[in-house]
């Protein structure tokens, strides 16, 4: 069955180049076109459409798209653009559209693109959940691996596991996989990317978890900037309804930079000779000390031995802060990082599954 | 460029491309054996953001490096790092600390030039021990540029670890380190048996310098002291492989360094690692 479509553009001109291709295709319907979003609002019941292009540059089409997206549940939004504007998408996506798409396009494009954005999972902006370590060997890199894993069992939606941590990313290794493309290449070729050209970047670990690999040289690290790496992470999101980002230890720009997107900030902590607690309390003070109301914090300790709520008080108490999640030692996980099982399935259920599975429930649970 | 070409110090750094495997613990170490082979001895926290020296001898300190760096851009004409500087002593030994910045913040504000200024003002110490981060940031590239021998210290008990530490020492040969200024030093040597030493020493083409074994233990103990092993662990096998470490840093036992050739095995582990870590 061909789409229904319902096009509004307010630049006729571009309307008339944008209809051809889609005319001519048989998998599109033209119903009709509008050169306003609130002339469109009131009429395009009348041709039960279930696909719309709306010309997001617009401000008045980014405004009424949210509406759209409530009239019209069971349809497709497309935003359209001349340029990527990672802003517009976010919005776009926000507002419940199924993605952006940039001008002109082909009805291959549209085809692609619906696709890839169904596959996404719900029409809702996405979720950028990152994990920061104050100094590394903290437990971080296996916690996000499993957490993408059962993030995507639980919901059915598509999960995006992205390794900045440019000098010495461990999640290739941790999937056994062999990537071709870096997040060097994706964050050098991002101003010319789009949601479509950029899938190919991403290594695909199952049919819902994709890997966005570090390189496989420290000193690549140096060819990515801060804020094209912000753009890499922000064009993810439009693929992949939960973004995982696994940082490089400590304070630098890159995580700065990130943890200032995220929806969601795990400060990740191993336990060890006990002197990890200031440095974590020095961190959640840093992360205290930056507005950004919106944005959740939250710490977890792994390796926790003796695994009770004493212990938890008793971190709790020095910390200053609450300790949000616990995840008991596993032995074996080291094993299973060692031999890449993880890109053969999660582990059995055991206390430390039990304890991950709960954090998954709660990122999933943020991000409706 | 600083101008070293003065300093007399011998400037060994404790490195590592895996954070948390001990290299505080082996600067502290490194610094209490070489003070009490009566070497005067500075030990510089550059862990900035986490330092862990002052935490692991139980010290506090109103002096830092922030502290010092302040100073210094303030007041260039009357500053001396070594007003900046704590002592650790204990039983009549004594070593100097430079501690790190107590607030991320001011750990953010330091500046690479502004270190390698302090660094080569302690030359007239007769060793200096850098205690770096695990990251090839711009700040431990010029303090390995600096040191006489980087200590590059690894733990091989897990495949990402193995990965790193491979890694890192390609990439330090690649900045073009001489390859006899890194000694490879595993710690934790004899922990577990799942990736063998020596297939390590093939798969990197150099032998280690040094191989710490493991002593969890008499570590912990240590740490919870607040003392360097030979106080809190005088015993133990690992306390007497930091002597032998320290004795290899003063040339008291030298034992020529072999490289091995690396013949058509280690070419197939080339081709094996190329396989298992992507090219």
């Amino acid at each position: 069955m061909a789409y229904q479509v319902i096009l509004i553009e307010s630049n006729t001109e571009v309307l008339n180049e944008i209809l051809t291709p889609l005319k001519r295709s048989p998998d599109f319907t033209v119903a009709a076109t509008y050169t306003s979003a609130h002339s469109a609002i009131g009429q395009a019941g009348m041709f039960q459409p279930n696909l719309f292009f709306m010309d997001v540059e617009d401000d008045e089409e980014l405004d009424l798209l949210p509406a759209f997206a409530d009239i019209f549940p069971g349809a497709y939004i497309l935003g359209m653009m001349s340029v990527w504007d990672a802003n517009r998408a976010y919005r776009s996506l926000r507002g419940g559209a199924t993605g952006c798409i940039l001008k002109p396009f082909t009805a291959q494009d549209v085809l692609k693109s619906l696709q890839l954005f169904t596959a996404r999972g719900a029409h809702r902006a996405g979720r950028i959940v990152s994990f920061f370590s104050a100094k590394g060997r903290a437990g971080r890199t296996t916690l996000a691996a499993i957490l993408a894993l059962l993030i995507a069992k639980k919901t059915g939606e598509k999960v995006a596991l992205v390794d900045a941590d440019l000098q010495f990313g461990d999640l290739p290794i941790f999937f056994d996989a062999t990537p071709k493309r870096s997040i060097i290449d994706a964050s050098q070729d991002i101003k010319l990317l789009t949601p479509l050209t950029f899938e190919p970047y991403f290594y695909p670990i199952t049919s819902q978890v994709s890997l966005l690999s570090s390189p496989d040289k420290p000193e690549y690290a140096e060819l990515v900037t801060p804020s094209s790496l912000v753009d890499v992470v922000r064009m993810t999101e439009n693929l992949f309804r939960f973004v995982l980002v696994d940082l490089p230890a400590g304070f630098n720009p890159l995580a700065i930079n990130i943890c200032r997107l995220s929806n969601l900030v795990y400060v990740t902590t191993m336990i060890n000779t006990g002197f990890e607690v200031r440095h974590v309390k020095k961190v959640m003070e840093m992360f205290a000390s930056q507005a950004t109301p919106e944005r959740e914090i939250r710490t977890v300790f792994t390796r926790v031995n003796p695994f009770t709520e004493e212990e938890r008080h008793k971190i709790e108490l020095e910390l200053g802060y609450p300790v949000d999640d616990m995840i008991p030692n596993e032995y074996k996980m080291i094993s299973i990082a060692n031999s890449g099982r993880l890109s053969h399935g999660l582990p059995e259920d055991t206390l430390l599954m039990r304890s991950i599975s709960k954090m998954a429930d709660h990122i999933i649970a943020g991000g409706k | 460029m600083v101008d070293v070409s003065g300093r007399s110090s011998v400037i060994i750094s404790v490195f590592s491309t895996t954070p948390g495997i001990g290299k505080t613990v082996v600067a502290i170490n490194l610094a209490a054996g070489l003070a009490h082979e009566g070497y005067s001895v500075c030990l510089v926290d550059l862990d900035l953001q986490f330092g862990d020296v002052l935490n692991y001898l139980q010290l506090v300190s109103p002096q830092t490096i922030a502290g010092a760096q302040r100073a210094m851009l303030n007041d260039p004409e009357n500053f001396h790092v070594r007003n900046f500087l704590i002592d650790y002593g204990h039983q009549g030994l004594h070593f100097s600390i430079m501690p790190a910045p107590v607030y991320v913040f001011d750990a953010y504000q330091m500046d690479v030039q502004a270190v390698e200024k302090m660094i080569s003002q302690l030359n007239y110490f007769e060793f200096v021990i850098l205690d770096l981060n695990s990251m090839f940031s711009a700040l431990n590239l010029a303090m390995m540029d600096m040191s006489t021998v980087v200590n590059y210290l690894g733990v091989i008990d897990f495949l990402p670890a193995l990965k790193n530490f491979k890694i890192g020492y390609d990439t330090l040969l690649r900045f073009e380190y001489e390859e006899s200024k890194i000694r490879i030093v595993e710690n934790r040597a004899d922990s577990q048996k799942l990736i063998d030493g020596r297939d390590v020493e093939r798969l990197l083409g150099e032998k280690f310098y040094h191989r710490l074994p493991n002593d969890f233990k008499s570590v912990r103990n240590s740490i919870n002291k607040g003392q360097p092993l030979m106080f809190a662990a005088p015993e133990s096998k690992l306390t007497r492989s930091f002597e032998e470490l320290v004795a290899k840093y003063t040339n008291k036992n030298i034992s020529p360094i072999q490289t091995e050739t690396s013949g058509g095995f280690f070419d197939r582990l080339r081709r094996w690692t190329s396989n298992l870590f992507g090219k």
